[in-house]
């Protein structure tokens, strides 16, 4: 008996190698853990479309916080200490070092924005292959994306300036040339322009929902007031003060209402969603926003931002050689939401094309209502283009206090420099742009 | 062993011919060195197959018909000739030599076939038991090897308990693919994950891999190991396939061998003490320095704490504990004539320097060997493994105020972070964590159940004297369950306002299977002076992985359970890959002078774009034993070998390279997809390696001096790497087949046997080799590949043609330059043992490794938090004047005495009082990495901030510091 089990275990085993031995075929692999890119080619459903245009909406936080800590850090808005040191020496030129064009406070803005551009990218392309939404449908879908992509397209373009970006992305085998700041410029409008267009063609509701931050912009039409928002900050930076007031008066701009008014990044707590980056435990070590002394020396008294943008620590922050005594009070809590654009902005920007037009009075009037919405008296200065230049660029510092404008405005106006902003430590630079990245280059 | 077997199995089918006209010939095989008999040799008619071995008493009989060389051997003795005719009379009495040039050694060839190490026509490593156990305790099986084989670099990702080891054999073979040799243990192949515990999401490190997690290997129990074979590139290791790009590790367990059952209990205790200390916070403070440094309201703070508690160590207050450690094993070994068994248990408790850190080992092995008759035998190996580990947080992190060493870097000597008489801990003034705190009250735990289970059938089909075919079957699995729990109080000053609490428990299994099948066919053609050997086979093999990690965070105070929170996260990653192979490999021996062997392994594995496409692997190899010919003449020599091999193995991209994949993303609790960082690659191949080895191979002065020279030459082509996409294509990485790889290198091992006479033995082994790398084509631009440096103002892993792959590249005046090389220029082993009066034996190991870079960043930290202790020194203000990256590059020599041991054995007579209860006792005292120089300023130059994976080298981010230990031993055989 035994040695009958046995041959039959033996045979057993070699007739089983010799199965294997000649037929082994596998089978096509898929990924088990994420959906393909591939089945959004082809009649997308609403549900797959639905779901990017959420990927996007969370998308266009990537990177935001090191966007608004590494432009502020030079501007010499704040500085951001905690356990990465190059927060405090590379962007503040310590010791006549250089930026990296390889390093987190680059990438992770510059990809962020381009991951979200090839979100939008997909959505368009998926649009054009599938059956399943109207041509009105479609319309709401492009003109969200198109207005994505330019607000990504422009924060990339404020860090690299007179670098330039790629504009042309779509095929990642074939990407189009890097494109002069003007040009950049150009066709962010021209994007925002598109956009515009097709969110006229897109009905009363969007086929999608977005978060409780676009509350107030989250139909064609209120949607459009925030792209033309969008539109009126891209055309001063274009200097094409004409068109400002156009611009305005289709977007959410009211200069009598509430100017905290505008779409907002939100966040939770809830599984793959983000939190704050800008929210900083309160007089935490080791991770802090510490508001640059500037801020604070030069305050005109009563100025209600301070109080309510910054807090006094109790023990004054110092690393690297570098001290401040105020830190971030800008978010109460890790889910409070950050403004993408708001009236208030609005407001500076109607105040600037007046300025730029010849219109000061009308200036100062813009000007003297975002002082009195920070418990200040009206501007009494010298009412000359001088001095109201330097009135908005410092209600523009104040009011948009880490918020990812100190750079550009400074740049615009000349004054991303060492003969406008303190030196703290000798060898310090002040740089006015950032690196195109490493990785970049064909 | 095994081809001890096959001639047993022959010897019982033997049995039942007979010839006329014969003489019996009846012998005894003794050792030499103490005359005490031999049992289990084996004595062969040379040119055939037939002959006997030896019995309890060392006696054999082998049947003569005509005058015969008859060859004796034995393991750990060198091989002995002795021509016999019909004329002998009387017994014989041969005696062998102890071997120490282990030529005799059968070393693995094949699938399913072993060579005498005499006739290897590859330089195969082996490393036995004595070797890798018998000096010191070892605590991880990997870093038992180092210093004792050439070819082989180690770094260390973390000093903790329980491992976190990387181990290159000839250098580095891939830049983003593995890097870690394959292992097989007892025909299983074994899994030597890193599986990281989630932690990230609490300190912010950047990725898994600066985690520290432990390297699965370290499950196996040293003690059971019965050798280690080390097939360091593709000419020894073609047979492995697609997975064999790193070379293969193949590791025999402890076997029973036939006699009286035989216990041995061994009890370790060892003390564990960090190495060195770097001196963090070690200046000569005043206050004036402190108001200079720091600012004039911190002179109060060092004011008040010069007057009250002091200031602190904080580096001997976290690291300076002594840990604990105790190691007992126990195990039985015995057999009859069918049925063999060795059963071991170990028990390893290990403290680590760190208070709360710790490691505890139970593993149970049961190997069983069955002679079921004389045409099949069994044998069947399984291990249970249960380790738990208190890893501790170390390395780098970003503000989770958690990795010790980081927070220490930052926090000045007078801040108090002891808590108060309530217990509660103060926030660290200088940092984002309290290291106390999260010393005595966070958790990160690693919790192991692994079974490994591997069997065996041989059959004979047939046979003859001259040939016989052979079928074997040999499979097994390895499955394990690895539990992580990370918790991190609400009241940690990081976590207040935002996780309010963190809890990530990772529940990871992971399965593996082999099963191969070969026919193996000995022919021995031409009166025996042709040995043939021919195999063919299969290897299927699959790998299974399911992690899920839940995370929770929100927690409710005190709570340490994952539903006692507000928030929770949840992830599942999945990997399951198949592979399939054939293999056939012919090897030929004539007389012992020529031993040439070609092979071929074809592979196909899901993990390559085209599943079904099978990938062929070639080998060749041939030795020629000049000192085997006839013309040689120079009996100086006892063996001339020079040998040459060529093969070529691969290895796959990593699971998930081939899918350009959405990521889930969520914003406000809605679902949606986001383009993960990853382009997938439609036509991606394995990367192949192919290496030409040549050498030679002396032996000589009655073989007491024995030489081994080793040349390499490894191309490592279409090298798998993940390219930096251009960030604004919208993804950020793609993996891709675009670059040339080459490693050469020289090994040479001496091993001599100056002195052996009855009083006084002493063998020497030196060991020397090195290795130089160089990038020979890159299809894209230099990079700086992902997670192998922190950019390169820090300095960084940089890839670029005609460079070597071990290069680190940085900043000096903007201008982007090599600042160093983590590659050693050499390293060089000194290993020394002598018996003295039979019953001392004391031994050693000098490791020297010369040259090679480390970045020390941990510096770099307390240079920024003006900390470190050479700061009023000309060292300190030269390196913090300089803006460049090469201030952070170190030489990171060494000489390091590794191991040092004295054991005492007690004579007869002293054993003799317990009557016969116990046979043999042995204690001594020993010591591993006791004493080392270098001019390294780290904690330790074998250093790895960034876990095993890819290059992985030489990255110092306050690690867990390496540490020293002292050993007693008592050894028991019953």
């Amino acid at each position: 008996m035994k040695n009958i089990n046995m041959k039959s275990i033996i045979s057993g085993l070699m007739a089983f190698s010799m199965l294997l031995f000649f037929s082994c075929e596998f089978e096509d692999q898929v990924d088990p853990n994420n959906p393909n890119l591939q089945q959004y080619n082809e009649d997308a459903t609403v549900n797959e479309l639905n779901n990017i245009v959420v990927g996007m909406e969370s998308g266009m936080r990537n990177g935001l916080a090191l966007y608004v800590t590494s432009t502020g850090t030079i501007a010499r808005e704040l500085y951001l200490f905690n356990a990465d040191p190059r927060n405090t020496e590379d962007l503040l030129g310590k010791n006549g070092g250089q930026l990296d064009n390889n390093v987190f406070y680059l990438n992770g803005p510059y990809n962020g924005s381009y991951t979200n551009v090839k979100n939008a990218n997909i959505l368009l392309n998926a649009l054009d292959n599938t059956e399943f939404v109207s041509d009105q449908e479609k319309a709401g879908y492009r003109g969200f994306a198109n207005t994505v992509i330019a607000l990504q397209e422009l924060r990339v373009l404020n860090m690299l300036d007179e670098n330039g970006i790629r504009i042309d992305v779509a095929d990642p085998d074939d990407l189009g040339p890097f494109v002069s700041k003007e040009a950049a410029l150009a066709h962010i409008a021209d994007l925002l322009n598109t956009a515009n267009t097709q969110l006229g063609n897109a009905g009363s509701t969007f086929p999608f929902d977005l978060s409780t931050g676009f509350d107030g912009f989250d139909t064609p039409a209120t949607f459009t007031q925030f792209n033309r928002a969008l539109a009126a900050r891209v055309a001063i930076y274009r200097e094409e003060w004409g068109s400002v007031a156009g611009l305005l008066t289709d977007s959410f701009f009211d200069p009598s209402g509430d100017l905290t008014v505008g779409p907002k990044h939100s966040f939770s707590t809830a599984s793959g969603d983000q939190l704050n980056g800008l929210f900083k435990i309160p007089g935490n070590n080791g991770d802090m926003i510490v508001v640059h002394d500037r801020f604070i020396e030069n305050a005109e008294a009563g100025d209600l931002r301070i109080a309510r943008k910054m807090t006094e620590r109790e023990n004054a922050a110092s690393q690297d050689g570098l001290n401040g005594e105020y830190e971030t009070a800008l978010y109460p809590s890790p889910t409070s939401p950050i403004d993408i654009i708001r009236n208030e902005e609005l407001v500076l920007i109607s105040a600037e094309a007046k300025l730029q037009n010849g219109d000061i009075p009308g200036a100062i009037a813009d000007l003297d209502i975002i002082r009195d919405y920070a418990g200040l008296d009206p501007y009494s200065g010298a009412e000359t283009e001088n001095a109201v230049t330097d009135e908005l660029l410092k209600q523009r510092q104040y009011s948009l206090w880490c918020e990812g404008h100190a750079m550009v405005d400074l740049r615009r106006y000349g004054r991303l420099n060492a003969n406008n902003l303190p030196i703290d430590r000798a060898g310090d630079q002040v740089f006015s742009e950032f690196p195109v990245p490493l990785t970049e280059n064909d | 062993m095994k081809k001890q077997y096959l001639v047993m199995i022959i010897l019982f089918l033997m049995g039942s011919f007979s010839y006329a006209q014969e003489k019996v010939i009846e012998g005894t095989v003794v050792s030499a060195s103490d005359g005490l008999p031999l049992i289990g040799a084996t004595v062969v008619k040379k040119g055939s197959t037939s002959g006997a071995t030896t019995d309890l008493d060392g006696k054999f009989k082998v049947e003569i018909s005509e005058p015969e060389i008859l060859v004796i051997s034995f393991i750990g003795f060198a091989e002995k000739q002795v021509a016999v005719n019909l004329d002998q009379s009387g017994e014989l009495i041969i005696r062998l030599e102890e071997d120490i040039t282990k030529l005799n050694e059968v070393v693995v060839s094949g699938l399913a076939s072993s060579v005498k190490r005499s006739n290897l026509g590859n330089a195969v490593a082996t490393v036995s038991s004595e070797e890798l156990t018998g000096i010191t305790n070892q605590p991880t099986m990997d870093n038992a090897l180092y210093g004792k084989v050439t070819g082989v670099n180690i770094t260390s990702s973390s000093g903790a308990p329980g491992g976190g080891i990387a181990m290159r054999l000839r250098g580095v073979t891939s830049i983003t693919g593995n890097n870690q040799p394959l292992f097989i243990i007892d025909g299983v192949y074994v899994s030597n994950a890193e599986v990281p515990s989630g932690l990230r999401n609490a300190s912010g490190a950047n990725s898994g891999n600066e985690e520290n997690a432990s390297n699965r290997i370290a499950d196996l129990a040293p003690s059971d190991i019965e050798n280690i074979e080390v097939l360091k590139g593709p000419s020894a290791a073609a047979i492995y396939g697609a997975r064999a790009n790193a070379g293969v590790v193949i590791i025999t367990t402890k076997r029973g061998k036939r006699g009286e059952t035989r216990v041995n209990l061994t009890q370790d205790i060892g003390f564990s003490t960090i190495q060195r200390k770097v001196g963090i916070g070690q200046r000569d403070w005043t206050p004036s320095l402190v108001e200079e440094t720091f600012g004039t309201d911190e002179v109060a703070r060092y004011n008040a704490a010069v007057n009250g508690r002091g200031l602190i160590d904080y580096e001997e207050e976290i690291y300076g504990e002594t840990g604990l450690i105790t190691d007992t094993k126990i195990s039985a070994t015995g057999g009859s004539e069918k049925t063999k068994f060795y059963v071991g248990s170990s028990l390893r408790d290990e403290e680590g320097i760190i208070k709360n850190t710790g490691y505890t080992r139970a593993s149970v092995r049961a190997n069983i060997d069955h002679q079921f008759n004389d045409r099949i035998k069994f044998t069947t190996s399984s291990n249970f493994v249960n380790s738990t580990t208190q890893r501790g947080f170390t390395g780098n992190e970003n503000e989770g105020g958690l990795s010790m060493g980081y927070n220490m870097a930052f926090t000045r000597p007078w801040a108090n972070l002891f808590p108060d008489e309530f217990g509660n801990y103060p926030d660290n003034p200088n940092a984002a964590g309290n290291m106390l705190l999260v010393r005595d009250q966070a958790i990160n735990d690693e919790v192991i159940n692994r079974f490994i289970q591997g069997a065996s059938i041989d059959v004979s089909l047939y046979e003859t004297d001259q040939s016989f075919l052979k079928f074997k079957w040999n499979g097994g699995f390895d499955s394990y369950n690895l539990e992580t729990y990370v918790y991190v109080p609400e009241y940690h000053q990081a976590q207040r306002g935002l996780q309010n609490g963190f809890i990530g428990v990772g529940k990871n299994s992971i399965f593996n299977t082999n099963n191969q099948g070969f026919l193996v066919w000995d022919n021995y053609l031409s009166g025996g002076s042709l040995q043939l050997t021919s195999q063919v086979g299969y290897t299927y093999l699959t790998f299974d992985r399911d992690l899920v990690y839940n995370q929770a965070t929100q927690l409710i105070p005190g709570q340490t359970t994952l539903g006692q929170s507000g928030t929770q996260e949840l992830d599942q990653t999945l990997e399951n890959v198949k592979e399939f192979g054939y293999f056939a490999q012919q090897e030929v021996n004539f007389e012992d002078k020529i031993i040439a062997t070609l092979g071929i392994r074809a592979d196909k594995s899901t993990l390559n774009s085209d599943q079904n496409q099978f990938y062929y692997f070639p080998k060749a190899s041939v030795a020629l034993n000049l000192a085997n010919f006839d013309f040689w003449a120079l009996d100086l020599f006892n063996q001339f070998k020079l040998r040459a091999a060529y093969g070529e193995t691969g290895s796959s991209a990593t699971f998930g390279s081939l899918y350009t994949s959405f990521q889930a993303v969520n914003i406000g609790g809605s679902p949606g997809v986001s383009v993960g960082g990853l382009r997938g690659s439609e036509d991606l191949i394995p990367e192949t390696a192919s290496e030409f080895e040549t050498g030679i191979d002396m032996t000589l002065i009655d073989n007491k001096l024995s030489l081994t020279a080793t040349y390499y030459n490894r191309n490592i082509n279409d090298l798998i790497l993940q390219r930096a996409l251009q960030p604004s294509t919208g993804f950020a990485l793609e993996v891709t087949n675009l670059a040339d790889l080459q490693n050469q290198g020289l090994e040479l091992a001496l091993n001599a046997s100056p002195v052996q006479n009855e009083n006084f033995v002493w063998t020497s082994t030196t060991n020397f080799w090195f290795n130089r790398s160089k990038v020979t084509r890159l299809d894209v631009p230099a990079f700086a590949p992902a997670g192998a440096g922190f950019g390169l103002g820090l300095g960084t892993a940089f890839i670029e043609e005609g460079q070597p792959v071990t290069q680190l590249k940085g900043t000096i005046d903007g201008e982007v330059v090599t600042v160093g090389d983590a590659e050693p220029d050499f390293q060089t082993s000194f290993f020394n043992n002598f018996t003295i009066f039979k019953n001392f034996d004391f031994s050693f190991l000098i490791h020297v490794k010369q040259g090679g870079n480390n970045l020390n960043l941990t510096t770099f930290l307390t240079d920024l938090a003006a900390l470190t202790g050479d700061l009023d020194d000309a060292s300190g203000q030269e390196r913090t004047s300089n803006p460049n990256t090469d201030r952070f590059i170190e030489d990171a020599s060494y000489m390091r005495l590794r191991e040092i041991a004295l054991y005492y054995r007690l004579p007869e007579s002293a054993v003799s009082v317990f009557n016969g209860a116990v046979n043999k006792i042995k204690i001594g005292a020993s010591g591993r990495n006791l004493w080392t120089i270098s001019p390294y300023t780290g904690y330790d130059p074998e250093v790895s901030a960034k876990g095993g994976t890819g290059l992985s080298t030489g990255l110092d981010v306050n690690p867990f510091p390496s540490t020293k230990q002292v050993y007693f031993h008592l050894a028991l055989e019953f």
